[in-house]
């Protein structure tokens, strides 16, 4: 079973994707916390992870850099879920090392998930 | 006598005159540097001292290579590396050489019946510009992202209604969700759209202008639209007509107009119908052609004067599709224009399609 790690702050989102993620089959880690969803990263090496950008403590941004940073988890994917949308933001994302950036409007938890499916 | 007195009453008045054109340079808000043939420094008034930080005493009368030395004049002379001094157009760039103040440079010959007299660099601030710009797009990203962030919640949990996650749903309920959903999707859409209107009217003359290539950009694009196009089973074709040299753009902005357009084309077409994307390149005007082409509604003649104004829709766009905000072309317009392009459309009326056309200068 592959394990997916969500780090959200907008516990309503989470819990909605946690719900579709479970219900494909998928291990689902959750943290609202940057923090945290840092640590996890680092200890559960989970095969794929859903960040949001602003998050309590450590941001998405900073996440993404430490993650890229480190050889033993730089290889995990990363996909950046977030309301922020501006190109300099998604270019930023992206150049951080994400695979892919999804704006949440624009993207239903199904739609994620096939995004996720093409990454694991 | 008389003689005399009239010499010498047109050199006072000639000589007043002078002080007058002095007294104006000497009294202007924008930094002004005047080069002569030589090019050596035979004027600069005291905003352009204030600007560059040094008197005018140790540099008047000296030639470009001298003035290399001060290092504030020659990081402006760097600034102007590959213009050309022999050009007639004028020269503008953007010049920071203090911590939180912006210049704007522009450059021009000085020419006299065909002769060139030497040259002038005018220095206009545009700090406060740009702290209204930066300010503004601040301001669109958190607005974005607050206005988003309950759009989110309603989208991913109706669709997951839909999706029957949370138990079955009879055909009305679903038919209910439906069309919330879609109301949602009208305010994410409506959303976008005057955070764009916003962002256009962000820095019109200061456009952040990289090379770069438009058929990639118009290939993203596509991708983009992937979804739509194949819900609507539109036929898309793209051609390249020779090779399109490269452009002096905005990306993000160059790319919101192909979209916009190309949308368009999907939106208003017929279900299964064509779109047909060009790039050419126009070597003896210098620039560069797109055009998209559909199978669609078209525009109705009395209305095709007003397609491009604010807020308007064609009657036949507005019973077609109920969402849109009539400000994609209005925002693609006052793009366009704003790198020195064109755009225009033709259509012959009802339901005989329609080709949207822009033209970029190469710069």
């Amino acid at each position: 079973m592959k394990k997916i790690l969500i780090i959200e702050d907008d516990l309503y989102l989470k819990e909605l994707i946690v719900k579709k993620l479970k219900k494909e089959n998928f291990e689902v880690l959750e943290t609202s916390n940057g923090k945290k969803g840092l640590e996890k990263i680092k200890t559960e090496r989970p095969d794929l992870v859903l960040l949001d950008l602003i998050l309590p403590e450590i941001n998405g941004y900073d996440i993404l850099t430490q993650v890229k940073a480190d050889p033993e988890i730089s290889n995990i994917p990363i996909i950046i879920i977030s309301n922020l949308g501006q190109i300099q933001e998604i270019r930023k994302g992206l150049k951080s090392g994400a695979v892919d950036y999804l704006i949440k409007a624009h993207f239903t938890p199904t739609k994620i998930i096939e995004k996720v499916k093409r990454y694991i | 006598m008389n003689i005399l007195e009239d010499v010498q009453n047109a050199q006072k008045k000639a000589e007043e005159e002078k002080n007058k054109t002095l007294a104006i340079i000497t009294n202007f808000t924008d930094g002004l540097l005047v080069f002569d043939k030589k090019n050596k420094l035979s004027l600069i008034n005291p905003q352009a001292q204030n600007f560059l930080g040094i008197s005018s005493k140790k540099i008047i009368g000296k030639s470009i290579s001298e003035l290399t030395g001060f290092s504030a004049l020659n990081s402006l002379f760097k600034t102007f590396e590959g213009a050309n001094k022999n050009a007639k157009k004028v020269f503008r760039k953007e010049f920071s050489l203090k911590k939180d103040s912006i210049l704007e440079i522009s450059t021009l010959p000085i020419i006299r019946e065909k002769e060139k007299l030497g040259f002038l660099i005018i220095l206009h601030d545009i700090t406060r510009e740009k702290i209204i710009e930066k300010a503004k797009s601040d301001f669109v990203s958190l607005a974005a992202h607050q206005l988003r962030m309950p759009l989110s919640g309603i989208k991913w949990g109706i669709s997951m209604l839909l999706e029957e996650d949370f138990g079955k749903l009879s055909k009305e309920q679903k038919d209910t969700l439906r069309k919330i959903y879609y109301a949602n999707e009208r305010i994410v859409a409506l959303t976008n759209d005057l955070l764009n209107v916003i962002k256009i009217e962000e820095g019109k003359l200061l456009y952040n202008l990289t090379k770069k290539d438009i058929v990639e950009i118009t290939k993203k694009t596509i991708d983009i639209l992937e979804e739509i196009i194949q819900e609507r089973g539109i036929k898309i074709e793209f051609l390249v007509e020779k090779k399109i040299p490269k452009v002096k753009v905005d990306e993000e902005k160059i790319s919101f107009c192909i979209q916009n357009l190309i949308e368009n084309a999907i939106i208003y077409n017929i279900p299964k119908g064509n779109v047909k994307i060009i790039l050419k390149y126009d070597e003896i005007k210098k620039e560069v052609l797109f055009s998209v082409r559909d199978t669609g509604i078209g525009v109705l003649k009395e209305e095709q004067k007003k397609l491009f104004t604010k807020f308007f829709r064609g009657s036949l766009a507005l019973k077609k599709e109920t969402v849109g905000s009539g400000l994609g072309l209005f925002v693609a317009k006052n793009i366009i224009e704003a790198h020195g392009g064109k755009i225009w459309f033709e259509s012959e009326g009802k339901e005989k399609g329609s080709t949207f056309y822009f033209s970029l200068p190469i710069r």
